[in-house]
Order: structure tokens, then sequence, then C-alpha cells
């Protein structure tokens, strides 16, 4: 309706990612205070994807996310978040992103980084004009400029059976059986970040192959996404 | 609603009166029982009201604050409604039992009382654009006796009736507006109620349509019919409850049962 | 609202850029055509799928153009607590808006008008579902809003009556949805979310109709699982919409059957 929408899907997996835009009035002299602030990521494991999430404040696991979500946000640099200022010390977007899963099938990481970036390639921000005299704000919702992402970072992770077997995109299924896991999020031919929480020790060979895989992937994936945006007609 | 813990031959026995229209205890279907209503009866409220029907028994305090306006809505004020039911009242709310109860009254009260006319939300604003009064409609179960929302309604437009709002004198300053508001207790304003909503329920038990139905008699029907009416015979809000469903033709009796208790809204 | 710790919570102050937009006003009394093209009595085209979410038991998706709503339901499961326990089955609804389904962001904890909604929901299905085969046991149904575009309550309910045939449990009979704004004169049925703002902001003259109507109907039985008014109706008017509603649950009961034959029939390819 109002707001740009994607919706990633990784065979059973869907993560509906949306972002809701809101103006910030910021003291003058806060702004660089608030420069951290602006975007705001959160992950939604409703009990509606899966038995084992019950109604309530968010579980671990969500938090979790929504924290990997905010650190991927502020490191890899995709958004300039200059660019989110309107008027400065005064006036700037905050980006309240909100990522919902509607069927947990696994993998979850794989498929909240990519609706995130699909999302934030699709967000367009409506035009602002500040009165310098009297301070009022107006907004044209019908002119549009697009968020500029300078990158497009993409996560792939693995999980590990029997102490040596990698494999990558895990379901449900297999995330439950696996003893370690291990994220790799690249961006075209450079490395983000790698998440290992725990389990099987892996080797440098095993941990070069995961990088190399993701790598590769990194690169599909961002086709993908930019082929799925072209696609749509605004 | 309704956990007397009724047998089947009692149930029948309830039957078998509303069949005959005379009921348990000597009513008609549609007659109501004995009703006491008390108005201002605690001092530190600004309006407050009791009612009294057989056992239910309802207490409610109006309190008046004044708040920024709602954006969206800068030329009115509000009403805020707060059911407690008290473990006094029966002992299946306490601890958090009665919260869901609680809940749903307010709802429907909240929606009742959602159209324009229902009091004069204009006279409640006292500064377009800036401040206005909340009044928070607090009520207190004291005893069910069934045909709880029906009670608590009355209790509440009486207590609205009876609010005394203070008279709140502007002075425009420098570079704002300053508010005073005066300490002569006898400076306040009344709100009009004439358009304020009542809650009637109809049950059906059996094949019959109920008012007023007690605690017993709750537990017998399946479904009921919760509107909020006005004293103009309108129509406020509207609610299924119960496990039941309803025949469409059966929910416009039930509706013609109601209208005939405009007269109620007047009180 | 108490603070919330456990999500990432943004600056207090920021608000919607639609504050500072303009307002173009819609009038429903004055209104020859809506501002979706429809006529005053058509309903908007209906989409219904099942299966769309892997872990549940059943679940569904409804589509009314932009009125987007999801549903799953699990169970039955065991009541855990044991005070809970009772010879009937009992079915709990949990009906949430996502943060970005409105044109206001909404809160991620649920809201006065969410909790009220579950309550309604709940009581449209409950007459439909035979919970005496359920005894000792708990049906959870979950609904998400994803975009609001008007009448959700009747698509949820909709929506979740399919679910729950899809989850293969026991009913009576599908429940069907339908709603309509009043406005004055008009009737406008399966009303959008801009025509609904428009009616609460619009300004009737005290003894003019204005409100809405939602009825949920069991079509074989021919019988009303629930309804529910908002604003201020006479009782001609109501009675009226509430027929119109009925009949415009019959329209929709086609959908709904075709849709689980479809559904069954998928599950047997999927068995052979």
């Amino acid at each position: 309706m109002f707001e740009p929408a994607t919706e990633a899907k990784l065979a059973d997996h869907c993560t509906l990612c949306v972002h809701r835009r809101g103006i910030l009035t910021g003291q003058a002299g806060q702004y660089n205070h608030y420069v951290w602030d602006k975007s705001i990521p959160n992950v939604e494991l409703s009990p509606l994807c899966s038995p084992n999430f019950r109604p309530g404040p968010p579980g671990e696991q969500a938090q979790v996310l929504s924290q990997n979500m905010d650190d991927l946000l502020k490191t890899s640099g995709c958004i300039n978040f200059e660019d989110l200022c309107i008027c400065p010390g005064k006036l700037s977007w905050v980006l309240h992103i909100s990522l919902v899963c509607l069927d947990y099938d696994g993998n979850i990481m794989d498929a909240c980084v990519l609706a995130l970036v699909a999302a934030l390639k699709n967000t367009c921000l409506p035009a602002v004009t500040v009165d310098e005299e009297t301070g009022d704000i107006k907004t044209d919702p019908t002119t549009h400029t697009p968020l500029s992402v300078a990158c497009c970072p993409v996560s792939t992770s693995f999980i590990v059976f029997d102490n040596n077997i990698l494999l990558v995109d895990p379901t449900n299924e297999e995330e439950k059986l696996a003893t370690g896991a291990v994220t790799v999020v690249a961006e075209g031919s450079n490395l983000v970040s790698i998440y290992k929480p725990g389990g099987t020790p892996l080797r440098d060979d095993q941990i070069e192959d995961c990088i190399d895989r993701a790598l590769e992937r990194s690169l599909e994936a961002a086709r993908l996404i930019d082929d799925t945006l072209c696609s749509i007609d605004r | 609603m309704g956990d007397a813990g009724l047998s089947e031959a009692e149930k029948t026995f309830i039957l078998h009166s509303v069949q005959d229209d005379f009921r348990e205890d000597g009513r008609g279907n549609e007659d109501f029982r004995h009703m006491e209503l008390e108005t201002s009866l605690i001092s530190n409220t600004n309006g407050s009201a009791r009612v009294r029907l057989a056992n239910t028994d309802v207490l409610v305090g109006v309190k008046v604050q004044l708040t920024p306006v709602d954006p969206e809505r800068p030329e009115v004020g509000r009403l805020e409604f707060f059911i407690d039911c008290s473990a006094n009242a029966t002992p299946a709310f306490e601890g958090r039992g009665g919260e869901e109860l609680g809940s749903e009254i307010s709802a429907m009260l909240t929606r009742a009382y959602a159209f324009p006319g229902a009091v004069d939300f204009h006279s409640l604003c006292v500064l377009p654009g800036q401040q206005c009064w909340l009044l928070y409609v607090d009520v207190l179960l004291l005893e069910c006796g069934g045909n709880l929302f029906d009670a608590v309604s009355i209790a509440v437009k009486a207590a609205l009736f009876n609010l005394k709002i203070p008279n709140v004198t502007m002075t425009k300053d420098e570079g704002g507006v300053e508010l005073d508001l005066s300490d002569d207790p006898f400076d306040f304003k009344r709100l009009d109620v004439s358009g304020a909503p009542i809650i009637i329920t109809v049950n059906k038990i059996g094949h019959y349509h109920v008012v007023d139905a007690s605690e017993k008699e709750e537990e017998c029907s399946l479904a009921r019919l919760m509107l909020g009416v006005t004293e103009k015979g309108t129509i406020t809000a509207m609610r299924k409850e119960g496990s039941g469903s309803l025949d469409p033709n059966s929910i416009s009796d039930m509706m013609e049962v109601n209208t005939r208790f405009l007269c109620l809204p007047g009180i | 609202m108490p603070l919330d710790t456990r999500r990432l919570t943004g600056p207090e102050s920021s608000q919607s850029p639609y504050n500072f937009a303009p307002v173009n006003k819609l009038d429903l009394t004055q209104l020859d055509k809506r501002p979706d093209g429809r006529s005053i009595k058509k309903l908007r085209p209906l989409f219904l799928r099942t299966n769309v979410v892997s872990q549940a038991r059943g679940s569904s998706y409804i589509e009314m153009n932009e009125t987007k709503v999801i549903c799953a339901v699990y169970g039955p499961r065991e009541v855990l607590r044991r005070e809970d326990f009772s010879l009937k089955g009992q079915l709990t609804c949990d009906f949430k808006f996502t943060t970005f389904s409105c044109r206001q962001r909404r809160q991620y904890q649920q809201d006065s008008q969410e909790k009220d909604l579950s309550v309604l929901v709940l009581e449209a299905l409950e007459p439909a579902v035979c919970l005496h085969k359920y005894p000792k046991s708990q049906i959870n149904i979950f609904i998400t809003v994803l975009q609001h575009d008007g009448s959700a309550l009747s698509a949820a309910i909709t929506c979740a009556s399919v679910a729950l045939a899809s989850a293969g449990i026991e009913m009576y009979d599908l429940v069907v949805a339908s709603s309509a704004a009043i406005c004055g004169s008009v009737t406008l049925i399966d009303p959008t979310a801009q025509e609904e703002d428009a009616l609460l902001k619009a300004t009737v003259k005290p003894d003019n109709n204005a409100g809405s109507v939602t009825v949920a109907f069991l079509p074989s039985l021919s019988q009303v699982s629930a309804i529910s008014s908002d604003g201020e109706l006479s009782f001609e008017i109501l009675n009226k919409s509430m027929q119109e509603c009925v009949a415009n649950c019959q329209k929709l009961y086609p959908v709904l059957e075709h849709t689980l034959v479809k559904h069954q029939q998928e599950l047997e390819a999927g068995r052979s």
C-alpha cells in the first residue's frame, strides 16, 4: 500500500521485511549522537511461524537476530547514514525495520539478511521540505527518492554434521541435528563478518572452504536481488 | 460468564420457566429487576455512581485530568474506561482471573461511546490543538449477580451525569497560554449525557428472549446479543457473545426486544 | 507503555512523514464512484490459499486487494496447566497487526484493539468448531495482518475458518465474514481503510447514521455466529445492512469451498 515490501523465500521459509519510515526531530548539537540510532531492525519470530515459539516478548533467538541485523547494518556500510539526514542537526529519517518470519524452516539468518537488503534497496523516501523561518515540516508523498544502498551483503550459513560434513542452507530439522554452525556474511568479493556461535571446532581449511563458497554465493544472490527489483514496476 | 454450577435438572427448570414467561423470581421475560441507583457518593472523585441490580453491584468513579490533545483529533476530549474485577465479587476473579472480563467490558464501553454524539466531546476540549480533559472512568465490580454489562453501563452513564468538571480560565501570556483552575469548588460545569448510550443484553434461552438475566439464567443461554442503545433509539454498538450461533431473523427479533427498552437510557 | 527491553527501540520522538502530508478528504455521502473504482455494492475480489506455513497443522492466506492476512492453526495440543483442563476443547486466538500494516506504525506489543479483535474472531469461530471432540486439549489460532486496507476483521475470520478446516479440525460449518460501512443513506460494502477512516472523521449530523458492521455467518446452517457494529446506527439501517452482509457471505462461500477442495486434491496428489 504505502511501504516498500519484499519477501525473501528460501524453500519453505519466508521472511517479510518492511521498512516503516519515521521522521526524527532531534535537538541541534545532538546530531552525532543520533547517527547510530537511525535504523532500528527488529526480528519477529511470531508463534505463527513455528510451534516452537510462544506469544509474548521476543525470545533469545529473536533478540540475537535483531542484534545481528543491527550490527550488519552499521558495519557493512550498505547505507550511508548521512543520506538519512534531512536538515543537519534538526531533522533526520529513522528507518524502522521489521522482519517478520512467516514460516520457520531453518536458516533464518540468511533469509533475514536477504529480505533486509532487498527491502532497503526498495525503500523510497518521500520528499520533505522544511520552512526555514517557521520550522514547519511538509512532506509530499507523491514524489519519492530511492534510498541509495551502497552494497549488498549476503549471508551464507553452514551447519556441521558429524564434526566434518558442512551443509549449506540447513532446514529446521537439520539445524536440530547439527553439532555446530557458522555464518559468513560476504559482500561481492569482500568479507563482512563471520559468526560462529560455539559448537564443533572447525579446521582452517574448513573455514576457508566456507568463505569461498559464501563469496561465490554472494555474487549470485546479489544478482538475484537486482533482477527481482528490476522486475517490479513502480 | 455464568458459572453457577447448575445441574441438568436445574437448567431444565429455568428453561421451562422462561417458556411460561414466569421466571424463578416471578418476573416475566421482558422485566428488569428492581434497580437502586445512587450518585455522588465518593467525594474524591469528580463524579461517581453506584448501581445495584438485585445481586449485581457496581461502583463507578470518574476523575478528570488535563492532557495534551490527540494530534489526530485536536478538537475533542477523551474518555477512557478501566474495569476492576475485584476478587470480592467472585473468587474466580482472584489474581488475573478477572482481566479478560474486564477488558471485554471496557472494549464494549469504548465502542458504545465511540460515536460523536455520545457526550459533548467538544466541550471537553480546553484549548483546541493543545489541552483537553481526559475522563478516567473507573469501574469497580463489587458483586456479580448476572447482567453485568447493563449494570456497568447504567452506572457509567449516571456517574458521567454526576460529573463536575472544574472551569478553567485561560490567560494569554507572551509566548504561551496559561491555564488557571479556580479554587471555588462550586465553579464547575456539567457534562451533557443525553446522548450517552447504555448497554442492553438480550439472552436467548431456548427459543425465548430474556432481558436482565440472573447468573443462573446466563448459564442456560448459549448466545446473547449486547447492544448499546441511546434514548433516540439508535444503536451505537452491537456484539454477539456466547458459544452459540443465531438465526438472522432471531437477531432482528432480539434487536426489536431491545428497542422496547428505549425508555431506559433516559434514567 | 512499559519499556521494551528485549527489542531494539528507536528514538521516542520520531513521527510518521504522513503527519506532515496534506490531507485529502473523502466525502462518503457524495460519492458516485469509490476511490478504487468499485460500485458501492461490490465486494473486492477474494484470493485464498491454504498450506502457506509449512510448520503449522493448517494455515491459510487471504488477500482482498490490499488487505492481506495470514493465519496458522496449531494443535490440538495438550493443555499444560492443570486447572485449565476441561472436557470441552479450548480455542485460543492471537490477533496481531504487523508494525507496518497500517498507515501509522503500530507497536510490537498487543494493544487493546488487537485484544478486542482476538475475542471477536474467537466468538465467530467457536460456534463452528466441534469442541466436544477435543477434550483436554487446546487449539491455537494465530492471525497476523500483513497489510490492512479495511475489513481486516472479516478477512481474519474467513481466513481462520479456512485454516481450521485445512488443519482437519472437525467443524459444523465454515465461517464466512463480511463487512459494510454506513454513512448517511449510503451503505458501502467491504470498505477500504480510506473509507473507514473517512467514516471516523465524517462530520454527520447527530441524527444521521455513521458506523460499520461486521457479520460472521455459517452458510450451510444459515446461522450468524458473530455480529459486531460500531458507530451510531438506526435499527432499520442496521437490520438492512446485516441482511446485506449475510447475502455477501453466501456469495463468498463458493470461493472457500473451492479453496478447500483444491487443498484436498493437493494433499491426495502429494500422497500418491
